[in-house]
């Protein structure tokens, strides 16, 4: 009887070594191709913006910039300051005050003189409403302020949507800065393709990168380790993953903290989901599914060279609030596109995007603490060769440490960033921690995601800001 | 033994990762350097030559023979680029003597892979080289640049053609995109004939010829182009718009362009547009309510008036523009305010409050 158990449990554990080796075999492939496509598109950029293969004159598409505003009053204005100080002529600044708690509204009339103004906002999108209007005409572009009732993020973007003039609209967060020259960048695809309905921009954190108005003055990997890993971490999973989508239009994802879109495509579709928590990748999900259901040309482009600074959560509760948001979200947008899984209508997005996203981001951190969990059960039963798996994980993280500084050194020698030896050398080692030690505590953070998921569903998820000094 | 080999196939691809980086570190390190030490040898060069007023012969040849290579090349642009900051005039009769060798190279580049000979054009435009002559060898080249997949290759040969400013090879390359099946933004085009730089009633002339034939994006494009060129054009495009032979996209473009500069013959025709009650073609509507901004009088105002009770929101939203800027006070509009139409009271009471806004703005700078 003994036996037989012991039998069945190493027949089980085979079962669960041949799933593991196919399942790294297929991440660490994808991972390979995303890194390995996505740093020669960057060298393959840099080649071309040297032999002037590029827009060499602006060519000045209107667009909107809608900047969701939740308790922000340590950020809110100078992130204002910054739009107002882009490189780019033709484009308003909507910031949309949800409902905050503190005095994100009054710091941006105080600072930018603005006067209320009775507006009718033609509304094509449902969404809660205003409570007061400001603007001001005294700025170099237009500048609104709408004050409504608190409804989530999705919600004060629908806002935006509905009140902004133009027929592209940027969607950002209220503490992110964007570069000079990103309005210019982002608009690029647009004038180079003619189905283009989304444009995803690239955020990077930039903890200790200093700004004056919009120029990196310094670059620096972040002093905090923890704000530090993720801007490997970025470099690696998605800027790296999100070229490698956009070369089949397979993007499911385009950050909310810098996104352009195309607003009558996006009215059409319906506009962001106020119930789900990851409104930003369900936006895109929904995208794909309208435009093909609708058998309507379409392309969602990845501006590798539209750069956004965020700030990266320098707290580990932070982070882990951070990323339980995210799991949740892509749940939710997996969920409600459930229709896109296995079906051959949406082609490469459905069996490549969709099937990545479900098995590598939505289900990898439940797989990954089996695998921990069946090595623990196959080393009390002495199944396990010890010196081998340890080989295995060195190797493996070895692996993910190459792809990582890969990624790293390409996105720094390609955008001519100067890093100091020490940052260098900073990376190679932090590089490991990521890999060995914050992915596993991401992973159980993820895999606990969903405790508690009733109650913080529409939660704006609120992280400790700090000011941002932009000159 | 299998697995094995598997993580060894890893290992392996690790370190060629990491060989890699490094490499890459040093070939970029190696290549800025590279260019800088070949842009001082041409900067000796040049300057040599500049200090005469011929060049010689043997420079000529050197040039032929170093910019046959896209490096060199690059490294030439950087040293002119800083030359012309000391003295531009020179740096100019410099270029200008330096025809023969660019001719030479326009059918080296014409060889090179897409990236490289997308490069030649732009160089041909920056130094304006051939500016004022027809070398059909030259503007043969830059057309079968216009053919070309590649974006940047046929609009750095559009930009060459436009600085090179002979209408008929700029009207033959429209003609080209226009029939070809790549896409061009139309901004792209309008903004491109902008910067032309030769005969510009001859390339309008030449336009208005071949604007029928075009297709209506093109049409668009043109159209365009000749409302920021100026308002010398109101009465053939008049004819045009009358003619009723245009598609929806163009007959917009003439509406802006009577928006742009005002013409009392083609206030009837605006007129006409504006009563369009089919809420299918409300875009007509509310375009020329933005015209109408320009016309101000009895019949104008009433249509706008009117305008202000449209169902469609931006009919009313430009309609409420239009009459805050053909100046009427809030006293005139009264009844608009008082009246039962909710919505068109509040676009206009929105438009006086923007008006006020500005006022104190401006008052307070």
């Amino acid at each position: 009887m003994r036996g037989e158990i012991f039998r069945l449990v190493q027949s089980v554990l085979d079962g669960i070594d041949i799933f593991f080796v196919i399942y790294m075999i297929g991440y660490s492939s994808f991972l390979f191709l995303a890194v390995v496509i996505g740093s020669s598109e960057l060298y393959k950029k840099r080649q071309q913006e040297k032999l002037k293969n590029t827009l060499l004159q602006d060519y000045y598409i209107p667009i909107s910039i809608i900047v969701p505003a939740y308790n922000e009053e340590v950020t809110v204005v100078e992130t204002v300051r910054s739009l107002l100080a882009l490189e780019y002529t033709l484009y308003e600044i909507i910031v949309v005050d949800d409902g905050s708690t503190d005095t994100t509204s009054q710091k941006l009339i105080e600072a930018f003189h603005m006067h209320p103004i009775r507006r009718p906002i033609h509304r094509k999108i449902s969404c809660l409403p205003e409570e007061f209007v400001y603007e001001t005409a005294a700025q170099k572009v237009s500048l609104t302020l709408i004050r409504k009732k608190n409804g989530g993020k999705a919600d004060s973007l629908n806002m935006g949507i509905n009140a902004c003039r133009y027929p592209y609209f940027i969607c950002m967060d209220a503490d992110s800065v964007l570069q000079h020259d990103s309005l210019s960048k982002i608009v690029r695809p647009i004038i180079e393709c003619k189905n283009v309905v989304a444009v995803g921009g690239v955020i990077r954190p930039g903890n200790s990168v200093e700004l004056e108005w919009g120029h990196v003055v310094k670059y620096r990997l972040p002093r905090n380790i923890l704000a530090c890993m993720q801007v490997l971490e970025y470099d690696r999973s998605f800027l790296a993953s999100r070229i490698l989508f956009d070369k089949f239009n397979g993007s499911l994802i385009i950050s909310g903290a810098f996104g352009l879109f195309k607003k009558d495509v996006v009215i059409a579709a319906g506009g962001y989901d106020r119930s789900t928590m990851g409104e930003d990748m369900e936006l895109v999900v929904k995208l794909h599914e309208y435009c093909v259901a609708n058998d309507m040309p379409y392309t969602i482009k990845y501006a590798t060279d539209a750069i956004c600074w965020s700030q990266a959560p320098e707290r580990l509760r932070d982070l882990c609030k951070q990323r339980r948001r995210w799991h949740l979200g892509l749940f939710q947008s997996l969920w409600k596109h459930k229709v896109l899984l296995a079906n051959p209508r949406f082609g490469a997005v459905s069996f490549i995007s969709y099937f990545y996203f479900l098995l590598y981001e939505l289900l990898s951190p439940f797989i990954e603490i089996l695998g921990i969990a069946s090595m623990m059960a196959a080393f009390s039963l002495d199944l396990i060769d010890v010196p081998f798996t340890a080989l295995f994980f060195l190797i493996y993280a070895v692996f993910g440490c190459a792809l990582t500084l890969t990624a790293f050194f390409a996105r720094i020698q390609t955008i001519d960033l100067k890093i100091s030896f020490m940052d260098a050398l900073k990376a190679v080692v932090l590089c490991f921690f990521e890999i060995c030690v914050l992915r596993l505590i991401m992973a159980f953070v993820r895999a606990t995601a969903f405790i508690g998921y009733k109650k913080k569903k529409l939660d704006w998820g609120h992280i400790e800001r700090k000011k941002i000094n932009i000159q | 033994m299998k697995v094995e080999m598997l993580i060894y196939a890893y290992l392996a691809v690790c370190a060629a990762m990491i060989v890699f980086n490094i490499a890459c570190i040093f070939v970029f390190r190696h290549k800025d350097k590279k260019l800088d030490d070949r842009s001082s040898a041409f900067t000796d060069k040049v300057r040599k030559q500049t200090a005469t007023d011929e060049i010689t012969e043997a420079h000529r040849k050197y040039l032929c023979k170093k910019l046959r290579h896209v490096n060199h090349l690059m490294a030439f642009d950087k040293t002119l680029e800083a030359l012309y900051i000391e003295d531009p005039q020179k740096i100019k009769a410099y270029v200008e003597k330096l025809s023969a060798v660019f001719i030479y190279l326009t059918f080296v580049y014409r060889k090179k892979n897409k990236l490289q000979m997308a490069y030649f054009p732009y160089i041909i435009k920056k130094y304006q080289l051939f500016r004022g002559y027809n070398i059909s060898i030259v503007t043969d080249v830059m057309l079968d640049l216009v053919r070309e997949p590649a974006l940047y290759c046929r609009e750095n040969a559009l930009q060459a053609l436009y600085s090179i400013g002979d209408a008929d090879s700029v009207i033959e390359a429209l003609c080209i995109l226009d029939v070809g099946a790549y896409y061009h933004h139309p901004k792209m085009i309008t903004d491109g004939l902008l910067s032309f730089c030769g005969d510009r009633e001859k390339l309008a002339d030449k336009l208005w010829d071949k604007l029928p034939t075009f297709s209506e994006r093109m049409q668009v494009s043109v159209l365009d182009y000749f409302r920021f060129c100026s308002g010398e054009y109101c009465e053939p495009i008049l004819r045009l718009l009358a003619s009723g032979d245009l598609g929806d996209e163009a007959t917009y473009s003439c509406i802006r362009y009577f928006g742009k500069y005002a013409y009392e013959p083609a206030l009837p025709q605006l007129l006409r547009f504006a009563e369009i009650t089919d809420e299918n073609r409300w875009e007509y509507t509310a375009i020329t309510a933005t015209a109408l901004a320009i016309y101000p009088c009895r019949e104008t105002e009433a249509i706008l008036r009117s305008m202000l009770h449209s169902r469609n929101w931006y009919v009313r939203f430009n309609a409420s523009q239009s009459l805050e800027r053909q100046g009427l006070e809030y006293t005139d509009l009264v009844d608009i305010f008082e009246g039962d139409d909710r919505y068109a009271g509040e676009i206009m009471r929105y438009r006086f409050d923007q008006k006020k806004m500005r006022e104190k703005e401006a008052a307070f700078l």
